[in-house]
């Protein structure tokens, strides 16, 4: 062992002892600083998805012990009609949400993006709102204004085009449509907060360098604006993904999942079964199916953008 | 000929770029659209907490509440333990969000700017909890908390959440564009610890972003009806929601003192948003190092 005298680069030693915590801080303060989080994982996301399998399997009231039954629950699941309502309804909210919310808030954040805009500050405020808002709020206001016999929506489409009797809420394709008004109207001002800091992000002076070599403000968005937006639109797409595959607030409110179980979402299912109708391990059941189709698809989206990320 | 002249920056000129007007009058008709069509539904209901019961559903719609009336808010103040609600909603959701502000940045923090041995592993081990559906634990948990005899609102509406994921991930992405190594080795070299680094130098960079996760983190906890729903049982302490929520689920569908309860309750979600309204709007400060 020779003495290590050749890199003596760093700040020298002022102190002669330095306490252990000191000398090793730097590499033990990461998992200090991560700690709590990974306490609060094990115990309530850890512990309660254990939990979940476990129950998944069991017949269980809330009384007594649960009593085990293997996989009767999720072959009962799988012939269950309302589940695949569930299921069904809750892709079309998730397919809405990607398709329509998701690009609707992108264009907007690119108007707001735009130079010299005048009133920015307000129309974002404003565009923030309704998610600002109880979700109870905005559903009662949703619930009046589309209301069959009362609603401003229909007096206005009759004083306008002379017709005016779609009933909104009571109508099985119609309620779906609702609800997913009620989403659109929601959440496309949240996401615009995510893709403008994104966009406010992308240099100007890409932009500008852009523009010099001749691309128009159409070319501009595709070359320089979408790929550099890659991180926010995954991050996005993944969050959107998942937040309303487990969708409840707005069914639940506007139209307690029906007309009959024409709006139903898989959370609502979960939790009448799990929580109106004591079939606890059924709901657990169900819920754990559901944890496995999210999180191959989030984990899907994710390879996608990622993937997309580098092939660029 | 000494003088270096510093070579004037090239920039297109301003006016040559300008838009032309039709563009701009679309753009303006585009968004004040959107700006009625968001705000429409609120004020109608601002307005209609000031109308009387019978003319809340008067057709065609009184845009302005002529003659006025507090009846609604006085019978929900004096009828309905709306304080109570109130109190337990804005506490819970202030705690959380001043909890998950500083949980977040810390391993945000530590996820951005330091190599460590089985980083890449936990990062997404966390990362993946992000598709953990709040459905799939909603029965266990609920289950763990009651029987731990914790359906306080001020522990089963606070302690579970205080750590999201989504506040870590968005934490450790800003952190990596705002704060620059060069100023962490700076003040390492000032003899800083570890922590006092993340306190002085790395919070102070993440302004904009801790607003926007204060914002986001009090609005979830402020507006969430589903867990509460479950797991509060007790009308004494019951939040917002669910005090709304019991309102209008009463027989009669009392819309007058909902929509009073409901203008009342949005006044703290406003008030934090408007407040943080320039952390959040600032967005990024890409170029806090440039010295």
């Amino acid at each position: 062992m020779t003495a290590p005298t050749v890199r003596r680069a760093g700040p020298p030693a002022t102190e002669p002892r330095q306490s252990w915590w000191s000398r090793h801080q730097r590499s033990l303060a990461p998992y200090v600083f991560i700690s709590p989080f990974y306490l609060l994982y094990v115990l309530f996301l850890l512990v309660p998805i254990l939990v979940g399998v476990y129950l998944s399997c069991t017949e269980w009231a809330g009384l007594g012990t649960p009593r085990w039954v293997g996989l009767r629950n999720y072959r009962d699941l799988l012939t269950d009609n309302s589940f695949w309502t569930s299921v069904g309804n809750t892709a079309f909210y998730v397919a809405f949400t990607l398709a329509v919310v998701v690009p609707a808030a992108l264009f907007i954040a690119q108007a707001l993006n735009s130079r010299g805009l005048r009133g920015r500050d307000v129309f974002r405020l404003a565009y923030f709102m309704p998610v600002v808002i109880s979700p109870i709020v905005i559903t009662l206001v949703f619930g009046l204004f589309f209301d069959n016999e009362f609603g401003l929506i229909n007096g206005t489409l009759q004083a306008l085009f002379g017709f005016g009797g779609i009933d909104w809420l009571g109508d099985p394709a119609w309620a779906r449509i609702t609800v997913v008004i009620l989403v659109l109207w929601r959440w496309t001002g949240y996401l615009t907060i995510f893709f403008l800091a994104g966009l406010q992000n992308v240099p100007r002076e890409l932009h500008e360098a852009a523009a010099i070599d001749g691309a128009g403000p159409i070319r501009r968005f595709f070359d320089v604006t979408l790929p550099s937006l890659r991180p926010v639109t995954a991050f996005v797409a993944v969050t959107v993904l998942v937040s309303t595959a487990q969708i409840f607030d707005e069914p639940f409110l506007l139209t307690q999942g029906g007309p009959g179980e024409s709006t139903l979402s898989v959370a609502m299912f979960i939790y009448r079964a799990g929580f109106q109708r004591q079939q606890l391990g059924y709901a657990a059941a169900a819920g754990v199916l559901l944890f496995l189709v999210v999180f191959a698809l989030g984990y899907l989206t994710n390879r996608i953008t990622g993937v997309g990320r580098e092939s660029r | 000929m000494t003088t270096v002249t510093t070579p004037a920056p090239v920039r297109p000129a301003r006016a040559g770029r300008r838009r032309p007007a039709g563009g701009r009058v679309l753009l303006y008709a585009f968004l004040v659209t959107l700006l009625v069509a968001f705000a429409l539904p609120l004020l109608w209901a601002l307005s209609a907490s000031f109308k009387a019961r019978g003319d809340i559903f008067s057709y065609p719609p009184q845009p302005l509440p002529l003659p006025g009336t507090l009846e609604n808010y006085r019978g929900l103040l004096d009828g309905q333990p709306f304080w109570s609600w109130f109190v337990i909603s804005t506490v819970v959701a202030t705690l959380s969000t001043v909890i998950a502000m500083g949980l977040c940045s810390l391993a945000g923090f530590a996820f951005a700017k330091y190599q460590f041995r089985g980083r890449n592993v936990l990062f997404n081990i966390m990362f993946s909890s992000l598709a953990v559906p709040f459905a799939v634990i909603v029965v266990p948990l609920f289950i763990m908390v009651a029987k731990a005899q914790l359906t306080t609102p001020y522990f089963a509406l606070v302690v579970p959440w205080v750590a999201p994921a989504f506040g870590i991930f968005m934490m450790r992405q800003y952190t990596e564009q705002a704060v620059p190594d060069a100023v962490l080795d700076a003040a390492r070299v000032d003899g800083c610890t570890e922590f006092g680094l993340f306190r002085r130098v790395v919070l102070p960079l993440l302004r904009p972003a801790l607003g926007a996760l204060g914002v986001w983190s009090f609005l979830n906890s402020y507006n969430s009806l589903i867990w509460p729903l479950i797991v509060i049982s007790e009308p004494g302490d019951y939040t917002l929601p669910l005090g709304i929520q019991a309102l209008f689920g009463a027989t009669g569908r009392s819309y007058d003192l909902v929509l009073a309860a409901s203008v009342l309750a949005a006044v703290p979600s406003l008030l934090v948003f408007f407040l943080l309204r320039k952390q959040l709007l600032e967005g990024l400060t890409a170029g806090a190092v440039k010295s």
